[in-house]
């Protein structure tokens, strides 16, 4: 087990640079994810803690050691790779052992933890095959396998279930989240899908054009993101953004002729006498139809379309589309109630796209 | 039309004629384009292999020759028992089989080795592969001519680069040890970079993730290359095996130029001693016998040898 | 990207590999110059102890191949520009034919099952495995039978047969990669199999039969067993003159050098201009294009 500190971590390919200056701590037994857009240097990240790519700058250090200069051999790590890596011309026994053979490992060890691993992930039917006999799915599982035998300090794992079918990715989240919190070991994995990174991580760490974003726990992503980007990734369908614009007692919405107002919409103050010009945020989930009359905007509703159990509606506001979720099961009609919940109103300086909260602002 | 009980006025029934006439020329045109494609190819094959092996066969069972063909006496075995039991023969085939397996393991071993090292990408990759291949490209005969040019014991550069660092000057060509490594010098020159081409191709076609997953799992170099690398190529390699193994089996050109089977005839192949026997000693009906031996024998490695590659094809 | 974890013996390790790659590389490309530097050389610097690197070029060798100058006229150089003709002769007419056929089968083996198919097609991967001077023993009779000894026409047929099967297979390989829907789509339009072969397939695959004949090319251009034995004066081709060159004289080692220059460029154009099908064309294809 250890704990993973990258100090001013920079990765360049020629003139591209794909991680840019990431500090970061993952602390002892910790499930860390790292999510981002596809290219924004997560994986990079991560094949650099594992050896696979070289730092241009910066450390990466295992419980206080910089370890830049071991290969990935030397590092006492484990990894399972996007696309399947299983040896092809291995068994499936072959394979799980093969980290342990590699380093000399003594038989009957190797033995007593092939009995392990294969107890725990049920493997036992399976040893004797070869891994194009095997469904995607439970190729990643023997992968899995063969990364956890001989108890790394770091398990590194590179869009594990990315290649797996949706039925059977649930159960091996499920699973894989189960597993390490058995194990305990310290683990970054990394996903451009939010709903892995939120049921699995006790941090997520946010990535965007080779920084990172922000890092906090799941649920304050959600509710808290620093900015627009952080706020727009997170979350599904995404954050409506929309412009503002400070006028008498209240902030009309962009290209529209709808105003928020302190009384009726509980805009908060500070953002009615904000200096800078600023965002809205606003979440699906925090807009709904109504139909009283004291509450919410007037504005044109387009179209009201279910997703599954949730039904969602769109509005316009000047030429954008939003969407919001409709709770009332009303018809699509020409103009509705729109209410935005004074809870999730977020607000964003529309020039940095950073949030701005009411201390800020004063 | 008319009544339904009369389906087939005059008419419909020239129309269905018209398609099961069509159908039939579109099935029939299928079977005419297998037949008329593949006669010629056939023809060739029947006229220049089959009937020269049959004929090779029945004439293996006469003592004949080519330069009095009036006189052909049956022998029924005789030629067979005859070249089984002459240690001459068995004196050839140890040698074939002494040049083969040099040949053979100096060429996947050095060709192995060089197609490991240049598998990378690397500018000019194209040049420096096409100029690697260039001994493989010259006629055996003209590689023959070379070899023995430079093998010269008197002004070969061969011997003068060993006498220039010290080393004693070697005739080559006049002694039977030194004669049969200087075949196998010129035949691996020659044939190494074959092997470089097919093993480079083998180990570019391992994804780049399989190493990185070894390199994760704590595999040394050597580790990777012997567990990972070698298995991974290995039915590839295993027909550039074959490949060499039967061709340098049946290797004839080369000594013809190299050392016209000397000194004495201690260099000749099989191959050679076929073609010396029936073009020579006109010994037809005795070099047919040989001839049939000598592929029998080919037959019968190649067979063993795709079977134990299909085997091998079907584990992944 | 700096790779800075190289211990002592990695670094002694990574010389080893250089030096045996040198050394290598020495003994592949060193014959080979030596072969070009040779052709230059006079029969007085042939001899010279230690071997000239540097000397006046001597084109005698070169001169007595085409047939032109003053060297053209010595015993040794007697017929060698004949023999280059039959050379050209004998393997671009022998290709042209052998791809054409192999074309064909080629393309039957790739779209039509058939009776006796997997049969067929190893009866002509073994063509790959027999040795020449096996056959060479009957051919001797037959040819003279025919009256094809020593005569063009005879090598022609000889280099069909022995490219066919390698046609064969390159072809089949290249027309696996046509997709079966443009014939389908052709018929289904009311073309004729044939049409949709002649018209639309073929030219699909037009770099595949350029590559095709390059290997055919190659193979007939070098082949020296059977013109050795079934030609005597007329015929003979540039690879058997050669070695009869080596005859009562002396060996002309210029002349044969010079020889072996002028074999090997065509063979270097066609290699470059078909290496993407290299491994194809040299396994028979049974390895597939990668």
């Amino acid at each position: 087990m250890a704990e993973i500190k990258l100090k001013n971590l920079t990765i360049e390919f020629g003139a591209f640079k794909a991680v840019d200056d990431v500090s970061l701590t993952v602390k002892d037994g910790e499930f860390v994810v790292y999510l981002g857009p596809s290219g924004c240097g997560k994986t990079t990240t991560l094949r650099c803690i594992a050896g696979l790519v070289q730092a241009t700058s910066g450390e990466v250090m295992f419980d206080g050691v910089a370890v830049n200069d071991l290969s990935a051999s030397a590092r006492n790590i484990a990894m399972v790779f996007q696309f399947v890596s299983l040896y092809p011309h291995l068994s499936i026994k072959e394979n799980i052992v093969f980290p342990l053979k590699a380093r000399g490992v003594a038989r009957p060890e190797i033995a007593r933890k092939l009995e392990w691993v294969t107890d725990v992930f049920k493997l036992g039917d399976e040893l004797g095959r070869y891994p194009s006999a095997l469904p995607p799915g439970a190729r990643q599982k023997v992968a899995l396998a063969r990364a956890v035998i001989r108890d790394p300090a770091v398990l590194l794992l590179d869009e594990p279930l990315s290649a797996i079918d949706e039925q059977f990715r649930e159960e091996m989240r499920w699973e894989l989240g189960h597993l390490q919190r058995q194990l305990g070991v310290t683990t970054i994995y990394v996903t451009h899908d939010q709903r892995e990174a939120m049921s699995l991580a006790d941090r997520i760490v946010l990535m965007n054009n080779s920084r990172i974003v922000q890092v906090s726990e799941p649920d304050r992503m959600f509710f808290d993101p620093v900015d627009v980007f952080a706020g727009q990734f997170i979350g599904s369908p995404s954050m409506n953004l929309i412009d503002l614009e400070p006028v008498a007692g209240g902030l009309r919405l962009g290209g529209s002729d709808v105003t928020l107002t302190a009384e009726r919409d509980r805009v908060p103050q500070w953002a009615l006498s904000a200096k800078r010009p600023l965002k809205l945020g606003v979440r699906p989930i925090n807009v709904h139809l109504t139909e009283e009359p004291d509450v919410g905007v007037t504005l044109p509703v387009d179209d009201v379309f279910s997703v599954g159990r949730e039904r969602f509606f769109s509005f316009r506001i000047g030429e954008a589309i939003h969407q919001g979720v409709d709770k009332r099961r009303s018809r699509a009609g020409s103009e509705g109630r729109v209410h935005f919940d004074p809870d999730g109103l977020l607000f964003f300086d529309a020039a940095t796209g950073r949030r701005v909260n009411a201390e800020d602002a004063a | 039309m008319t009544g339904t009980d009369t389906p087939m006025t005059p008419d419909n029934k020239a129309q269905a004629h018209a398609v099961r006439q069509a159908e039939l020329r579109k099935r029939s045109s299928g079977r005419l384009m297998i037949f008329g494609f593949l006669s010629p190819t056939l023809a060739i094959l029947l006229f220049m292999v089959a009937y020269p092996i049959f004929s090779l066969v029945y004439y293996s069972f006469f003592n004949f020759s080519a330069l009095r063909q009036t006189t052909m006496k049956p022998v029924g075995l005789g030629n067979y028992s005859f070249l089984l039991s002459d240690p001459e023969l068995w004196g050839r085939f140890v040698f074939t089989g002494k040049f083969v397996f040099i040949c053979v393991a100096l060429q996947m071993l050095i060709g192995i080795f060089v197609g490991y090292q240049l598998q990378k990408n690397f500018r000019g990759r194209d040049v420096i592969f096409t100029i690697l291949m260039m001994p493989m490209m010259l006629s055996p005969v003209v590689v023959g001519f070379l070899w023995r040019y430079m093998l010269n014991s008197e002004w070969g550069i061969v011997n003068f680069l060993l006498s220039s660092i010290g080393l004693p000057k070697v005739d080559w060509l006049g002694q039977t040890n030194a004669a049969l490594w200087a075949a196998a010098a010129a035949d691996t020159w020659m044939w190494t970079p074959f092997i470089v081409l097919l093993a480079t191709a083998a180990f570019r076609g391992i994804p780049e993730t399989i190493y990185e997953a070894a390199e994760v799992d704590g595999a040394s170099p050597a580790y990777r290359f012997f567990r990972i690398t070698l298995p991974m190529s290995a039915p590839v390699l295993f027909i550039a095996l074959i490949l060499r193994l039967i061709d340098s089996f049946k290797q004839y050109d080369l000594f013809v130029a190299l050392t016209g089977g000397g000194p004495g005839s201690s260099t000749e192949t099989v191959s050679y001693a076929v073609a010396k026997t029936a073009f020579s000693y006109f010994y037809t009906g005795e070099a047919s016998a040989l001839a049939v031996i000598l592929l029998v024998i080919i037959i019968g490695l190649s067979m063993i040898l795709v079977r134990h590659l299909t085997k091998m094809g079907e584990k992944y | 990207m700096t790779n800075s974890r190289t211990s002592t013996i990695d670094l002694a390790t990574r010389w080893l590999i250089l030096g045996l790659l040198v050394v290598y590389t020495i003994y592949n490309v060193g014959p080979i110059f030596w072969l070009l530097l040779s052709s230059f050389k006079s029969r007085m610097d042939l001899f010279t102890m230690p071997p000239k690197l540097f000397f006046t070029p001597d084109l005698s060798g070169y001169e007595s191949v085409f047939g032109v100058g003053s060297a053209k006229d010595s015993a040794s150089a007697v017929g060698v520009f004949d023999s280059l003709v039959n050379s050209v002769i004998v393997s671009v007419s022998g290709t042209s034919l052998a791809v054409f056929f192999g074309t064909l089968a080629g393309y039957v083996c790739s779209r039509f099952n058939f009776l006796g198919k997997g049969d067929f097609m190893f009866f002509v991967l073994s063509t790959r495995m027999l040795p020449p001077v096996a056959v060479l023993v009957f051919y001797h009779l037959m040819f003279a039978r025919l009256g094809l000894a020593d005569t063009r026409f005879g090598l022609v047929l000889v280099a069909i047969f022995a490219n066919i099967g390698l046609a064969t297979w390159i072809m089949k390989g290249f027309f696996d990669g046509v997709p079966k829907e443009v014939e389908q789509i052709a018929i289904v339009n009311g073309y004729t199999r044939m049409y949709a072969f002649t018209r639309l397939v073929l030219p699909m695959v037009k770099g595949g039969i350029a590559a095709t004949a390059g290997f055919c090319f190659i193979f007939a251009w070098n082949e020296f067993a059977f013109a050795s034995i079934l030609t005597t004066t007329q015929a003979k081709t540039l690879p058997v003159k050669i070695s009869a060159a080596a005859g009562s004289t002396g060996i002309e080692w210029t002349q044969i050098c010079a020889a072996g220059v002028v074999l090997i460029i065509p063979v270097l154009v066609f290699f470059y201009l078909i290496r993407k099908h290299l491994l194809m064309g040299m396994t028979f294809g049974v390895l597939g294009r990668r």
